[in-house]
């Protein structure tokens, strides 16, 4: 019962945080000196009169305050509009979505299940030449830009001819069969999650190796070997339990950026993610898209930090007890 | 000592990585403008014959026969195509795959320029009246036959009404009166104009679209419509006419068509075109990565520029690919002075008072155009591949006026130009004759590599006239919003495409009242009656030239109007790119156009065997 009611009261708190922040987004957007229609403008053969019908369906001859507030009602029925090209914003999100979520899970599950192990072994054999090859590694990639990083492997693919040139999957991918959609994908797929899995691991087993060092150096540990409890249970029983909790607020921030982590790595590779969709929406002043973006963007973060207190409830009694 | 070796082991395989992708294939010494070949002597084939088989009249291909099968991808750069409706296309991507799928009445041939049939099969012009006989026996894709109701509809429920794109329709107005159209027969429409009017006959290039399958949605109106054929829209349900039908839209990723089996043009050997079996283009953000998909063998077709150019035609004869020089882009770049002397809805000056007086002066004007070093613009800029540019007509339209000559670069002869307008130098500053500093802002847009190199050059030769001009490149849509909405800026380095074949789709920008007449700008429904007099020429050039049918009587006009802007020099144009493409060896019919470029027969095109391998084994 407690428990709900705290998850009702985080999820009532939102509503004031989201009005907030579209409107900052809304007004920022359309008070910046963007012209949503520039292209059109710029085209000789372009008539007036198609220039004012694209002014009257964008709303753009109202004021900024009327075109907030019928945004804000569509968006509060569930209708997220039209881009300015005329499409439905949400089917141009849902076309996008599950790309996105592809390379994102595919990241996250790799970095994980690397980086913790690395954290701890790195952590157990401290100052060891294996930890400080780790330590030269973590730096590279912590230091490396995303950008250029995927620059490299994209040239490195035009030169091997080992990989696909960016997309993610080849033009003659429906006529192929189930397996071969699935290497197809996968081979689409290799270069840009290596991208951010450098760049996401680093951070990773760098934490990880700081909290455990951190328990490692406590006194119930001292009291466990002392004991002469084996190794093993040292570590992975009473070490771990404690070394993991800061881990999970951070798996809460991964679920915020699953949707808009990759922007600038799926820009480079040409992935059909959100991130490359929303980034020409932002340059076009195409503000239902951005608007939906940002909102996804809002709820996702406070969804994941929800979920993460939720977590750390279950891992640690000394929050239950708490209430 | 052991972390010293660790560190030289990482950086030994960072070296080792980098060197592996960043190892240059040219030499350093390699100019593009060196590599700069025409093209040789290429046979173009005749034109396309009218011929009838079994009660369908065909259109036969003149080009030599080809072999059925295979594939040909393209890239395009940007989002991709926003809808498949052609009555309703605002961009590029969009109308030319629309293009694809839907053909119009007439079309233009891709080498002269000239109107010839294409659903149409033939044509008469009898003073103000049009008469149009379609080909009997032809079909949409789904089977329901092709008729002159289908024509009707497409002009009058969508063109004519204003559905989706007006720009057609506002194409089509003379003095604000739109063109009769009358049914005669199932296969024969009448147009009728008001008045002679030139541009009407290049406006029934028009796709015309199925009634039975585009009614029930135009019928809904303008929002209704503009949402249909959206790219989402299943392909098999869209009903078209063209070579190629749409087989599948993945966004951001491609766009592929499959072949028309039932399309109405056919070969030498009566067998039906076109001979890919797909077409697909794929959907590549920027340029860059249209190169890498075209080193990775995944585009067959890539637009070369400037520094390209010289690394592709020195890797060309151990290629797979051919290059092709095309002659002058469509495209012109230009630098454009501001010369509004309004207020804004504020009362204040959208150009403040002082310098309206220089950009007003044509005296100042000059001495900016003298100033401007094209020749090293297009030798360091674009490398080579480009020419310099003079007139308000792109170098490949047949209206170009071949008189105006230009001049290079003095600048002397642009203070010349200064005295003469009263500026004077002092301690290498330039003053007005009332003392004012000559100082203003020059802008591009962000991100285009090539206009702010250009800014730079043009920063430094005005500079050393003593100006001082503060250049700053800003995001392409807020540049575009103040040329068109909030007018405050001083001159802007941009570039427009134009029409090599109809100089009247430029008034829009060269007419006192047209929505893009930059360097002098009016509000909607302004009275204008503070037109420079070579203002007014040239809006009554624009009415007259579009009166005139015959392309020597309406030569002399546009002659004069690309007179007019290169003496009174409110645009200086600067340089017009060279295209420079290459395409894999393997396809066949391949006819470069300076008009229509490379692929635009693609209905013609085919993939051949790689016999350039074959042969040359066998000669040895």
């Amino acid at each position: 019962m407690e428990f709900w009611r705290y998850v009702a009261k985080r999820i009532l708190q939102t509503i004031p945080l989201l009005i907030i922040v579209s409107l900052i987004s809304f007004f920022i957007i359309r008070l910046s000196p963007i012209d949503p229609l520039a292209e059109l403008k710029l085209n000789p053969s372009i008539s007036q009169e198609t220039l004012d019908k694209e002014i009257k369906r964008l709303n753009l001859d109202k004021p900024i305050y009327v075109q907030y507030f019928s945004w804000a009602k569509s968006f509060v029925k569930g209708d997220l509009g039209y881009t300015s090209a005329g499409e439905k914003v949400s089917s141009k999100l849902k076309e996008r979505i599950p790309n996105t979520l592809l390379l994102t899970l595919v990241v996250i599950f790799m970095t994980w299940s690397v980086g913790i192990p690395l954290g701890i072994a790195a952590a157990y054999k401290k100052e060891s030449s294996f930890d400080r090859m780790l330590t030269v590694i973590a730096s590279i990639g912590m230091a490396i830009p995303s950008f250029f990083f995927a620059i490299l492997m994209l040239i490195f693919a035009v030169k091997t001819s080992w990989f696909p040139v960016g997309g993610l999957t080849s033009y003659n991918f429906n006529d192929m069969s189930l397996l071969g959609k699935v290497i197809d994908i996968s081979k689409h797929l290799i270069l840009p999650s290596l991208v951010l899995f450098t760049i996401s691991l680093s951070g990773l087993q760098r934490q990880m190796r700081a909290n455990m060092l951190e328990v490692m150096d406590s006194d119930y540990i001292k009291f466990a070997r002392a004991k002469g409890v084996s190794e093993f249970k040292v570590v992975f029983k009473h070490a771990l339990r404690n070394a993991v909790n800061p881990m999970i607020t951070l798996l809460g921030f991964e679920f915020a950026g699953l949707l808009s982590g990759a922007a600038l790595t799926e820009y480079v590779f040409q992935y059909p993610g959100l991130g490359r969709l929303i980034l020409e929406a932002v340059m076009k002043s195409d503000i239902n898209l951005v608007m939906a973006s940002l909102m996804m963007g809002t709820i996702m973060l406070i969804a994941g930090n929800l979920i993460a207190d939720i977590l750390l409830m279950i891992t640690d009694p000394r929050l239950r007890t708490k209430g | 000592m052991k972390k010293a070796l660790h560190i030289i082991f990482i950086l030994c395989i960072v070296v080792v990585f980098g060197m592996l992708v960043i190892k240059k294939d040219t030499p350093e010494n390699a100019f593009s403008e060196n590599y700069l070949t025409e093209t040789e002597n290429i046979t173009y084939p005749a034109q396309n014959k009218n011929i009838t088989l079994d009660g369908v009249d065909y259109l036969q291909s003149q080009a030599p026969v080809g072999k059925f099968g295979g594939e040909l991808v393209i890239s395009t750069i940007g989002e991709g195509p926003k809808t498949f409706n052609p009555c309703n296309t605002k961009d590029a991507t969009s109308s030319s795959m629309a293009g694809i799928l839907y053909d119009g009445l007439l079309t233009t041939d891709a080498r002269t320029g000239e109107v010839i049939p294409q659903l149409a099969k033939s044509f008469e012009i009898k003073g103000t009246d049009y008469i149009i006989t379609l080909r009997k026996g032809l079909k949409w894709t789904d089977g329901v036959p092709i008729t002159a109701d289908d024509v009707i509809y497409t002009y009058k429920d969508i063109v004519f009404k204003g559905l989706g794109n007006t720009s057609a329709r506002d194409s089509m107005m003379v003095r604000g009166k739109l063109p009769e159209l009358v049914k005669i027969d199932d296969y024969t429409v009448k147009f009728t104009t008001p008045e002679p009017f030139a541009p009407f006959l290049r406006q029934l290039t028009y796709p015309i679209v199925p009634k039975h399958y585009f009614k029930p949605h135009s019928d809904q109106g303008d929002s209704v419509f503009g949402a249909f054929l959206n790219p989402n829209t299943p392909p098999t349900q869209i009903v078209s006419n063209g070579a190629f039908k749409l087989k599948e839209y993945v966004a951001a990723q491609r766009v592929v068509f499959e072949r028309n089996p039932d399309y109405y043009k056919v070969n030498l050997k009566n067998e039906k075109l076109p001979y890919l079996d797909k077409l697909v283009y794929l959907i590549v953000g920027d340029t860059n990565n249209e190169i890498l998909k075209f080193e990775a063998k995944e585009v067959d077709v890539l637009g070369l520029r400037g520094s390209n150019v010289a690394r592709y035609k020195l890797k060309e004869p151990t290629s797979d690919y051919k290059i092709y020089n095309l002659g002058p882009d469509t495209g012109t770049l230009f630098l454009v002075i501001n010369l509004n002397n309004r207020k804004n809805a504020e009362g204040k000056y959208y150009v403040s008072p002082v310098k309206q007086k220089w950009f007003r002066n044509r005296n100042f004007r000059n001495a900016v155009d003298w100033a401007v070093d094209r020749k090293g613009m297009v030798k360091n800029i674009a490398q080579g591949v480009a020419a310099p540019l003079f007139t308000a007509e792109s170098m490949n339209s047949i209206y170009l006026n071949k008189s105006i000559k230009g001049h290079p670069q003095d600048k002397n002869v642009s203070k010349e130009f200064l005295n003469k307008a009263g500026f004077y130098l002092k301690n290498g500053i330039l003053y007005d004759k009332d003392g004012n500093r000559v100082e203003f802002d020059l802008y591009t847009n962000a991100g285009s590599l090539d206009r702010e190199s250009i800014g730079v050059m043009i920063k430094q030769d005005l500079e050393d006239l003593g100006m001082k001009v503060n250049f700053k490149p800003i995001e392409f849509n807020s540049l575009v919003n103040k040329l068109s909405n909030t007018n405050d800026w001083d001159m802007v380095i941009i570039g427009l495409t134009g029409s090599p074949l109809e100089p009247h789709d430029g008034k829009n920008v060269w007419t006192s009242s047209g929505p893009l007449h930059l360097f002098n700008q009016r509000p909607q429904n302004y009275k204008n009656d503070d037109r420079y007099s070579w203002e007014v020429e040239l809006d009554n050039i624009f009415e007259e030239g579009a009166l005139k049918l015959s392309f020597k009587e309406r030569k002399p006009i546009y002659d004069r109007y690309q007179q007019i802007i290169y003496e009174e020099k409110p645009i200086i144009y600067l340089y017009s790119p060279t295209r420079i493409t290459a395409i894999r060896k393997r396809f066949k019919n391949i006819f470069p156009s300076a008009l229509s470029g490379l692929v635009y027969n693609l209905e013609e095109i085919y993939v051949g065997d790689d016999e350039e391998k074959t042969s040359l084994g066998g000669a040895k």
